[in-house]
């Protein structure tokens, strides 16, 4: 089996590392084997990129040659990450300019980017290499009887040229199909497509709040037990912006947040209290399904 | 409204293939569909226009840009929507992200994004390991987290002088 470098990202690594402990049971369970290797932030697309575009560029392609010294994929659990990574690909490979550019500066401290390697998405590894059959073997109890509302984000399809999912960039469904696997239901809502608004939060955080109200409004309707995403930026943004949500508009949603291998993990029969859910914000409780 | 010719050069010549930017008809599908320009209407006397900022771009009016409530720029999620609807297949966010790496050039921008370059430029992290949740990762089971080489990561920036659009010491 392919040996992938983990790149965690700093959200996870650094703030919510509950989610690398899931992900870490699930891939040994799928065979899914990694390795460390020194990567700096990817940079942020929604922050970095924004403070200076070639910086994002070069400190992307840094971390590329990290991976490419090895000869070895990126298997990345964050949909920034892998937009970044993939994205900082996508442009020097159609831009020999930039790669031209980006190279003089790597040169300076001994590295060169040869693209030579492939950014993946741990979604996009499950689906297509792992597959629906094996995920559902290692499965020991079924999640029957719970809603799903499925969150991918924006960055794990959007845009679809750097992205190369196999998912529509405006219909997402391989979210859907990962979820369905463990014998939840998946409901439908208007708003699934919307952003979660993470980014817009950082500058104004009032913009944030509304945008999530509009999403969370459409996952409540729906009748969802649980929201279930593959983004620990979105996963932090539906987790911890539930109670400024009541603060500012006095709407309880309550609606727990799963890491889509925080659901695996469950269904696998592994512990709560092993996988870190007591440092959920919104707290898992009472959902029968899930055992917790 | 003066038109700043280097400015509207600057939008053509970002990407190879930018200067789809001039088949803009205005037909608005990327404010229609923009998550921001849908709560901010209601919000700000001005908000956040995609469709306006592409305007302003092709037509080079610079002023109209920055001389606006900063919202105009950052106001951007960067959810690549508008990317996605655009007829005209323009890449809206990475015009977008130029007017912000001008905007910062100002001085002008949020402070998260600051601080968030500031960490960045640091510790090699936005979100630098700490001691607490070094001790949480490994109760938890998990590895260390690899230390990237900072000096080489820094001598990259500084060669870029992407230090000097830090707000050191602010």
């Amino acid at each position: 089996m392919t040996e992938y470098k983990m790149f965690e990202g700093c959200t996870i690594g650094n703030r919510i590392p509950f989610i690398e402990t899931s992900t870490r049971k699930v891939f040994e369970k799928l065979g899914i084997e990694t390795s460390e290797a020194p990567f700096t932030c990817c940079p942020d697309p929604t922050g970095f990129k924004s403070f200076d575009d070639e910086g994002w560029l070069a400190i992307g392609a840094n971390n590329l040659c990290l991976a490419e010294r090895e000869n070895k994929d990126i298997i990345s659990l964050c949909n920034g990450c892998t937009n970044t990574l993939r994205g900082v690909q996508y442009q020097l490979e159609h831009d020999s300019i930039k790669k031209e550019h980006i190279n003089k500066e790597l040169a300076k401290i001994g590295k060169e980017y040869k693209g030579t390697i492939n950014v993946r998405h741990f979604v996009d590894v499950l689906r297509k290499d792992i597959g629906l059959e094996k995920i559902k073997s290692i499965l020991t109890k079924s999640l029957d009887g719970l809603k799903v509302a499925c969150h991918p984000g924006c960055h794990y399809m959007r845009p679809h040229e750097w992205m190369e999912t196999d998912d529509d960039p405006m219909r997402p469904k391989i979210l859907k199909e990962l979820v369905a696997v463990t014998g939840a239901t998946v409901v439908d809502y208007e708003e699934e497509a919307l952003c979660c608004g993470s980014a817009v939060s950082n500058a104004y955080e009032e913009v944030g709040l509304q945008n999530l109200k509009r999403k969370m409004d459409s996952i409540k309707k729906a009748g969802a037990d649980i929201i279930v995403v593959n983004c620990p930026a979105c996963f932090q943004q539906f987790d911890t912006q539930q109670r400024n949500l009541k603060k500012e508009f006095g709407e309880d949603y309550d609606i727990p947040v799963l890491y889509l291998t925080e659901l695996y993990a469950l269904a696998m029969g592994e512990n709560p209290d092993d996988l870190g859910m007591r440092y959920h914000r919104t707290r898992l409780r009472d959902i029968a399904p899930l055992g917790v | 409204m003066v038109m700043d010719f280097e400015f509207r050069k600057q939008v053509m010549d970002y990407h190879q293939g930018s200067e789809v930017i001039k088949y803009c008809y205005q037909c608005s599908r990327c404010t229609d569909n923009c998550p921001v320009s849908f709560v901010t209407d209601e919000l700000y006397q001005f908000g956040y226009n995609p469709r306006r900022n592409i305007l302003n771009a092709l037509l080079g009016y610079k002023e109209n840009i920055f001389s606006a409530d900063p919202i105009a720029i950052w106001g951007c999620t960067v959810c690549d929507t508008c990317d996605e609807v655009c007829p005209q297949n323009i890449e809206l966010t990475e015009i977008f992200t130029l007017l912000k790496n001008q905007s910062i050039e100002k001085g002008e921008g949020p402070e998260f994004i600051f601080q968030q370059a500031q960490a960045i430029y640091e510790s090699g992290k936005a979100i630098p390991s700490q001691p607490a949740l070094e001790r949480r990762r490994e109760s938890m089971g998990l590895p260390e987290i690899m230390a990237p080489n900072v000096d080489e990561f820094q001598s990259l920036m500084n060669n870029m002088e992407i230090n000097k659009k830090l707000k050191v010491g602010d």
